[in-house]
């Protein structure tokens, strides 16, 4: 009797424990999931109370007949790739740089490590400032014509803009990793290197980047799934234009859903984002895992 | 470079000049904030003749700044509160049941890490209205608790299983069970832990700006500090010394909290992302 009493108590406190974690969760996550699986199956504006029935003629549009669908798709993974590359070449670079014994170290880490703890939808809105406003002046006190080119009104400069306003704002959370990195990286194999006679590129090339793998794999993973979701720079630097040349996936999403008002293909978009962003991820953990256990 | 003292001075000044160049932007926007529209409008790289903080008391006044602060603050710390307290304590079961409903429960926690939450922002709005936590600051921070779980779940479960069970079961002869033997005797232990979960999603919540826009943005008493800050633009699109007044006002909080927890902050992000 003792027994099973006990038994009851453990089911009941397992209960108390796990149950508001599967409630949380469950409102966030799982009930707004399985609603974007009914709502994209339809034709709903939002107004009316019945969503149409219209089975996977949303897809079929999506993947055959929309162009902004198209352009914004290989937007995001244009900046994808080339901020995956620039901002951990960049962040290497630095971490390398203040992981030697300069004396301003401290001060060098937290100023570019700022930008990252700041809102990135104020970081829009300052560097539309500085493109706006700022490069007129900055370009008549230098004459240089750099600053006389339209960042936000032509349309491949403003992709170059985004890319570099959200490199500008998370290099500093990159930066810290790989110095994390490389502060457990010893001593003495740096030191043995250079006793063998390799020259800092050798060295580097031979020893740190190689032990720096963990790292790099850490700061590949959180870039891709930064990268994929782009949106907030977007909506206030440049607002998806000029014309919708920097519209990313989750920009066109949020334009569709809740400018156009058109719930059901919007949910439709989100769940083949969401079917991407989960191919790609359990890829890289796959490729991750397997290079892990050779290692 | 340690035999080399002049071209260690060298790239120590290179350096500083570089971060000072990178902060710019920053300095651009706060000179910005102190100068009049005319001064704006004839050279904005030019430090402002005379410091005048008339600009911060009209958006002060305007966006009602004590009221989004407050907010803010109220947002960031009912999320935190739930995310902690609940996550820590199913993780801490979760990790210490080796059955398969156990394995299960956990997996679900963590899985939603891999849903955008561009995917479903529109149910999760519709949820909400459902449960009337929309348009309400309390509802968004009650909200957080979800969507803060996956992450706080995995972190807390990985550093349970380095606590010995040894401790729970003296905990337990000495008749001590349930929440009171997690709260005297294991939360303690996952201070470290905490203390990174904490700085993780302060940063995130504190400066989130879909969600809140999605749920709080009908009302000037429910807005939050960077979205208060967004529709202040976007109504001053060319009065550029409000809208940077507003920006620097709204960032000010975190930078200060920056400069006096640096250590901490850094180390609580590099711990999330190597944990996470």
């Amino acid at each position: 009797m003792n027994k099973w009493g006990r038994r009851l108590t453990d089911k009941v406190e397992f209960g108390i424990f796990t149950l508001p974690v599967l409630i949380c969760v469950a409102v966030a996550f799982y009930i707004p999931f399985v609603l974007t699986v009914r709502y994209s199956l339809t034709k709903w504006n939002g107004i009316s109370k019945h969503p149409k029935f219209i089975g996977l003629d949303n897809f079929k549009q999506i993947f055959t007949g929309d162009s902004i669908f198209a352009s914004s798709s290989w937007f995001t993974v244009k900046y994808m790739i080339l901020y995956i590359v620039i901002i951990n070449v960049l962040a290497i670079a630095l971490a390398l740089v203040l992981d030697s014994r300069l004396k301003s170290k401290t001060f060098l880490r937290a100023a570019f490590f700022i930008p990252y703890i700041l809102s990135l939808v104020i970081v829009g809105f300052i560097w539309k400032f500085i493109f706006m406003q700022g490069f007129e002046s900055l370009g008549a006190s230098t004459g240089w014509p750099l600053f006389g080119w339209s960042w936000l009104g032509d349309s491949g400069l403003a992709f170059w803009s985004v890319l570099f306003v959200s490199i500008w704002q998370s290099i500093g959370f990159y930066m810290v990793i790989y110095i994390a990195g490389l502060q457990s990286v010893p001593d003495d194999l740096k030191e043995a290197a250079t006793v063998d006679g390799a020259g800092p590129v050798r060295r580097f090339f031979s020893v740190t980047l190689p032990l720096l793998a963990p790292s790099i794999t850490i700061a590949v993973f959180m870039a891709l799934t930064n990268a994929i979701k782009v949106f907030d720079i977007i909506l206030s630097l440049t607002g998806g234009g000029p014309g919708n040349s920097t519209y990313s996936v989750a920009f066109d999403i949020y334009q569709d859903t809740f400018t156009n008002n058109m719930y059901g293909y919007g949910t439709a978009k989100a769940l083949v984002l969401f079917v991407a962003v989960l191919i790609i991820t359990v890829v890289q953990l796959t490729i991750f895992k397997r290079r892990e256990v050779e290692g | 470079m340690r035999s080399n003292p002049a071209g260690r001075i060298v790239l120590e000044v290179v350096m500083v000049l570089l971060a000072l160049l990178f902060l710019y932007p920053l300095f651009l926007a706060v000179f910005n904030s102190l100068k009049s529209f005319q001064e704006v409008m004839t050279d904005v790289i030019a430090l402002p003749k005379h410091f005048s903080f008339a600009n911060y008391s009209y958006v002060w006044k305007f966006i009602n700044y004590p009221r989004l602060f407050l907010n803010n603050f109220v947002v960031t710390a009912l999320g935190l509160l739930g995310i902690v307290l609940v996550s820590s304590v199913a993780a801490y079961k979760l990790s210490r049941t080796g059955t398969k409903l156990s394995a299960v429960i956990y997996f679900l926690c963590i899985m939603p890490m891999l849903i955008p939450f561009q995917s479903i922002m529109l149910t999760v709005l519709k949820t909400a209205q459902f449960l009337h936590l929309s348009n309400s600051t309390w509802g968004l921070g009650l909200l957080y608790w979800g969507f803060g779980a996956p992450l706080a779940v995995f972190i807390y479960h990985g550093f349970v299983k380095g606590i010995p069970r040894e401790l729970d079961e003296s905990a337990t002869i000495d008749g001590a069970s349930g929440f009171r033997l997690f709260f005297s005797v294991i939360f303690p232990l996952l201070k470290s832990v905490t203390a990174t979960v904490v700085i993780i999603d302060v940063m995130w919540i504190w400066n989130d700006f879909l969600l809140p826009l999605l749920m709080v943005n009908g009302l000037p008493t429910t807005k939050t500090l960077t979205l208060a800050a967004y529709t202040f633009v976007g109504q001053y699109t060319s009065d550029w010394q409000y809208a940077m007044t507003a920006m620097v006002m709204a960032v000010l909080p975190s930078i200060i909290v920056f400069i006096f927890l640096q250590k901490y902050i850094v180390k609580g992000v590099v711990a999330g992302a190597v944990k996470g």
